[in-house]
């Protein structure tokens, strides 16, 4: 029913939003600017400073949001583009010249619900984040939205525009590079 | 190892690193990037379409120059250039020339070569004609002697010939025909002696 609601007073933004409410928009970005910066984090090999990416999202967002027919969720397609500006990100990564590092920082859902766990060395922390960082980018992008975003498989395929049957064909390769880049560390850290 | 496991390793190192940084997005803002993209496209675009204007000028500028009548060195250099052109030509027709002059010659001197090696050798000729009458004087001497039986007839043609061409392979024959005579003579000589005397002895 809350999932419901939810799409419900989603739809209800956009279509203010198509009658030239401003107010509408903002509230969007206030509902999943958290989420996109996280995502964007998280594929870009967690950077800290993904203010570009998010804007850029938003921007494309604000631009194309009137186009939007309301057949996945908002979340799912503000993913589809955060996605893809990554994608460009990284290729455009050596050409960028300015890095803006912003004092009011947000924290994601993701590590509202880490925060109670026993913490991480910082030697192996890193280690994990660079052999996810070392996958190829279409098992990257899968672990990433699968694991650290919580998305399910169907939802995963829907974003990535690939079948369900392949994003767990993804996901069993990556874990198996996983387990081939971190040897023992899986094992004893479990 | 289970997903479940993997998800939790992910989840902590993830929770381990730095919080995503990002400023705040209002539609204020997000208008002014809008904006400022369309300002910065419009700039490229104005950009090129004014480097190409540029270009399609200094392009035409050129092609003017190179159209404009050439400068008198140019022309003093193109009229020497003919002159040459001119002298070579002439001096490969001249060539030509020569050369079909000269076949022309060769091809007369090669027909009057033939004619003249058609014509008989006269030494040859007078042999010939030697020869021949030599022959004729002993065939007529022949028959003097032979059909005719005027012996003193055909010696003195015999004789005739000796005395007319003593090279000739004709004389010798007449030579050896006075011989015969000579010998047939003797012989009738010896017969009539023998005639002559007494059937005793």
């Amino acid at each position: 029913m809350a999932a419901m609601a939810k799409i419900t007073e989603e739809q209800a933004l956009v279509e203010r939003f198509r009658r030239g409410d401003d107010s509408a928009f903002d509230r969007i970005v206030e509902r999943h600017s958290a989420e996109v910066a996280a995502l964007a984090n998280r594929l870009l090999g967690w950077p800290g400073d993904v203010d570009d990416v998010v804007q850029d999202v938003f921007v494309a967002a604000f631009v194309h949001l009137k186009k939007f027919r309301g057949e996945c969720r908002l979340r799912t397609w503000l993913f589809t583009i955060t996605v893809n500006k990554c994608r460009s990100h990284r290729l455009r990564r050596r050409r960028r010249l300015r890095v803006r590092r912003l004092d009011d920082v947000e924290v994601t859902a993701g590590h509202d619900q880490t925060a109670e766990r026993p913490a991480m060395d910082e030697e192996t922390s890193v280690r994990i984040r660079g052999a996810v960082q070392a996958l190829p980018r279409k098992y990257r992008e899968v672990v990433v939205l699968r694991y650290l975003q919580g998305l399910e498989p169907g939802e995963v395929g829907e974003l990535l525009g690939i079948r369900v049957n392949a994003v767990q064909v993804r996901l069993n390769r990556a874990k198996k590079r996983l387990k081939e880049q971190l040897g023992n560390l899986l094992e004893e850290k479990s | 190892m289970s997903e479940e496991q993997i998800r939790t390793l992910l989840q902590r190192a993830d929770a381990a690193a730095d919080a995503p940084a990002f400023g705040p997005v209002s539609t204020g803002r997000i208008r002014q990037r809008i904006h400022r993209r369309w300002f910065m496209r419009s700039a490229a675009l104005m950009t090129v379409a004014a480097v190409t204007t540029v270009a399609a000028t200094l392009w035409t500028i050129c092609m003017r120059v190179e159209k404009s009548p050439p400068e008198p060195p140019a022309i003093a250099s193109l009229e020497t250039q003919i002159e040459q052109l001119r002298a070579q030509t002439d001096a490969t027709l001249r060539l030509v020339q020569e050369v079909l002059e000269k076949d022309r010659q060769e091809r007369h001197l090669a027909s009057l070569e033939a004619e003249l090696a058609s014509i008989p050798d006269p030494k040859f000729e007078i042999e010939r004609q030697v020869d021949k009458t030599a022959f004729i004087l002993v065939y007529q001497a022949d028959k003097l002697y032979k059909e005719l039986s005027q012996t003193e007839s055909a010696v003195a043609a015999y004789k005739e010939v000796i005395q007319l061409f003593p090279e000739n392979r004709w004389a010798d024959v007449a030579r050896e025909r006075l011989s015969q005579i000579e010998r047939r003579q003797i012989n009738n000589s010896d017969k009539g002696e023998a005639k002559c005397k007494p059937q005793s002895a």
